[in-house]
């Protein structure tokens, strides 16, 4: 999960890596007093977690107090659903750095990768000026060690005190990424400042899921997600993806249900929302239709393909579902798998018309969201 | 012989009275897999469906040596689990657990490469050669699905394994070895890791590859097919050349970043290095016949 800015930061801070001063605000008048007190000038940064923030005009400056009420004021109005606000003092910049840890599937270690150059993304520096690039693998059991942080500060070209000062914001990074099992933890820009010191400009964290530990902190909340039926899946674990099209898919197996995305695409049809209901969802047919009935739709495609997720109970918990929610659009199924016999004779009782090959289901679904057949 | 299991392959089940460790074992016996004992602490002296149970893996292996460790253990024991193997001195470890921490799925690969073993999954249904050996929770009793044959599969997927290998065998072929590595984005072995198995394995004469948007496995098989470490002929089917970037598509792995993992990215270094491609599954049966000539 990918928090927001401010809770990265917090985390960093936690750790002992500078941060500016700064402070939340959740409505214009809010921005207002925390740059009053702050003091100006100051920079209002929209807590939204997609990135390219200062493209897309989500970080602005303020020179006083009401001009930073009058662009919060703007910001919360925005289309980008921005909800809270970081205030921070501005800093007077020297240069930027960049510096993050990552893990390497590959090499099996984590990655410290930095760069003398902040600011721009460092997947567009690693395709232009993969030379700049700094990296130090870091094996997970042995820890993090001096040589690995000297090879660090000596590759981005430090001396002195920013050295040591870089060497121990990377300590801290490397607490906080492990506390959190992080997938990613990120500082981009680290500043220098003008008067010496090394400040974390802009924090990402992005935590893991399955790490109960570091997920206690940050319970699920409507903010994560774009949309509010995104928000309910994720809360009966049930991966969901919201699109705006026409056909609704509730398929078991992340597989399968990435392939007939595609399919559906090929065909030349669209896809109203991606559902998943495999694995140790696949009793959770109710729910998951559920979800599907919330995104107006013209079809409902269940393909499946289950083996231990057997088709036999799937097809039962479709028809269950079918009779406790009565969707009024047409329902295409594809239930196949172990006791797949049982499974088509539940589906023809319940007046279904199953099928059985994966491609002739999604041209059926297409065909019926065109209007080509009922 | 086959790839990583045949019928010789002395097999440990770790987690051998659990509901599915319980139930799999049995399917892994019927099939005729050679399993010699259970691991569950506390349970010594049980047995399950005739395999005796140890409290320990280097109980059980002192009695009855084993080559391969089945673990149907739940993901916060995993890591553990995985461990136990290796001190037990086993060095084909099969783990079927979706959820491990990233960490942890770090530490097992980094434990695995440093002591040369080969943990294949997490998150997978497991490996199979057919009438053979069965480390996982693999429905073999589906003809139309795990018939046996020359073709090896390996995948990052389960239900769509289903699907893409029900077309291998309508298109009048069978499997050798399916290997799933799993779904996840640090996965214990890559796919290009098992090619050289492959290579050698006079019972494969073909591969089918079944990958998926996200990460490089599919990138680095092509590489492994440039540099003649893999040499049969090779069917791809790689899922999510329509997602958009940034959506994580159900599993962990299965997501473009930073434009890196694309489908048409992975699709363009496999031609390049001479395999081809199927945009459907219905399309694999035929691809073989041409790859086979």
């Amino acid at each position: 999960m990918k928090l927001f800015e401010y809770q990265a930061k917090e985390a960093f801070s936690e750790a002992g890596i500078p941060i500016p001063e700064g402070r939340l605000a959740q409505d214009a008048g809010e921005a207002r007093e925390a740059a009053r007190r702050l003091g100006s000038p100051c920079v209002l940064k929209a807590q939204v977690l997609r990135g390219g923030r200062g493209k897309a005009g989500l970080i602005q400056f303020a020179e006083s107090a009401e001009e930073a009420e009058r662009k919060a004021a703007g910001l919360f109005a925005s289309p980008h659903g921005v909800r809270k606000l970081l205030v921070e003092r501005a800093i007077a910049v020297e240069r930027e750095l960049y510096l993050s840890l990552a893990l390497d599937p590959v090499a099996a270690t984590a990655m410290f990768i930095a760069c003398a150059e902040g600011g721009v993304e460092i997947e567009t520096l690693a395709a232009e000026q993969p030379e700049k690039i700094v990296t130090v693998p870091v094996d997970l059991d042995w820890g993090l060690m001096p040589h690995h942080v000297r090879e660090l500060t000596f590759g981005l070209r430090l001396s002195g005190d920013t050295a040591k000062a870089v060497g121990d914001i990377a300590g801290n990074l490397f607490k906080v990424f492990r506390a959190t099992g992080a997938e990613l933890a990120e500082i981009n820009p680290l500043f220098v400042t003008k008067e010496g010191g090394t400040v974390a400009g802009d924090g990402k964290l992005v935590i893991d899921d399955n790490m109960g530990d570091a997920r206690g902190k940050y319970p699920l909340a409507p903010e994560y997600f774009d949309t509010q039926t995104e928000y309910e899946a994720a809360l009966e674990g049930i991966p969901y993806l919201q699109f705006d099209g026409d056909i609704a898919l509730m398929c078991a197996g992340a597989g399968l249900t990435t392939t007939v995305f595609d399919l559906v695409h090929y065909a030349g049809g669209t896809v109203a929302n991606y559902l998943e209901f495999g694995g140790p969802n696949y009793t959770k047919a109710v729910q998951a239709m559920r979800l599907c009935l919330k995104n107006p739709s013209k079809v409902l495609l269940v393909v499946t393909f289950g083996t231990i997720a057997r088709a036999d109970v799937m097809a039962n918990g479709l028809v269950e579902a079918i009779k406790a929610l009565r969707p009024t659009v047409p329902i295409v199924t594809c239930i196949r798998g172990t006791n797949e016999e049982e499974a088509f004779a539940t589906l023809r009782a319940a007046g279904l018309d199953p099928l059985y090959e994966t491609e002739e289901a999604v041209r059926r679904a297409v065909d019926i969201a065109a209007g080509r057949r009922a | 012989m086959s790839v990583f299991i045949d019928r010789n392959t002395s097999v440990e089940v770790q987690g051998a009275t659990g509901k599915e460790g319980a139930y799999w074992l049995k399917h892994m016996k019927d099939m005729g897999t050679r399993v010699v004992f259970g691991v569950t602490p506390g349970k010594e002296g049980q047995d399950v469906d005739g395999v005796p149970v140890f409290h320990s893996a280097r109980r059980g292996m002192k009695a009855h040596p084993a080559e391969l460790a089945m673990l149907f253990v739940p993901p916060r024991f995993t890591k553990d689990a995985v461990f136990e193997a290796l001190d037990a001195g086993i060095r084909k470890i099969v783990t079927i657990a979706e959820g491990v921490p990233l960490h942890e799925l770090i530490q097992i690969r980094k434990a695995a490469l440093s002591c040369g073993a080969m943990v294949i999954g997490g998150n997978t249904s497991g490996v199979i050669s057919p009438g053979k050996g069965m480390a996982g929770c693999i429905p073999y009793w589906i003809e139309r699905v795990y018939r046996k044959g020359d073709i090896g599969v390996m995948t990052r997927s389960g239900s769509l394994t289903n699907e893409v290998t029900a077309e291998v065998v309508k298109g009048g072929f069978g499997i050798s070895t399916l290997i799933g590595v799993g779904g996840d984005s640090i996965p214990g072995t890559r796919f290009a890791e098992l090619l050289p198995l492959y290579e050698q394995d006079q019972e494969t004469k073909a591969l089918v590859i079944i990958g998926e948007l996200g990460g490089s496995m599919e990138e680095e098989v092509a590489e492994a097919m440039e540099a003649e470490i893999f040499t049969k002929p090779l069917v791809a089917f790689i899922g999510g050349r329509t997602a958009p970037e940034g959506k994580r598509m159900g599993h962990a792995g299965a997501i473009v970043s930073g434009g890196k993992g694309s489908v048409a990215g992975k699709v363009a270094a496999l031609e390049k290095a001479g395999g081809l491609t199927a945009a459907k599954p219905s399309q694999v049966g035929g691809l073989l016949r041409q790859a086979l000539g």
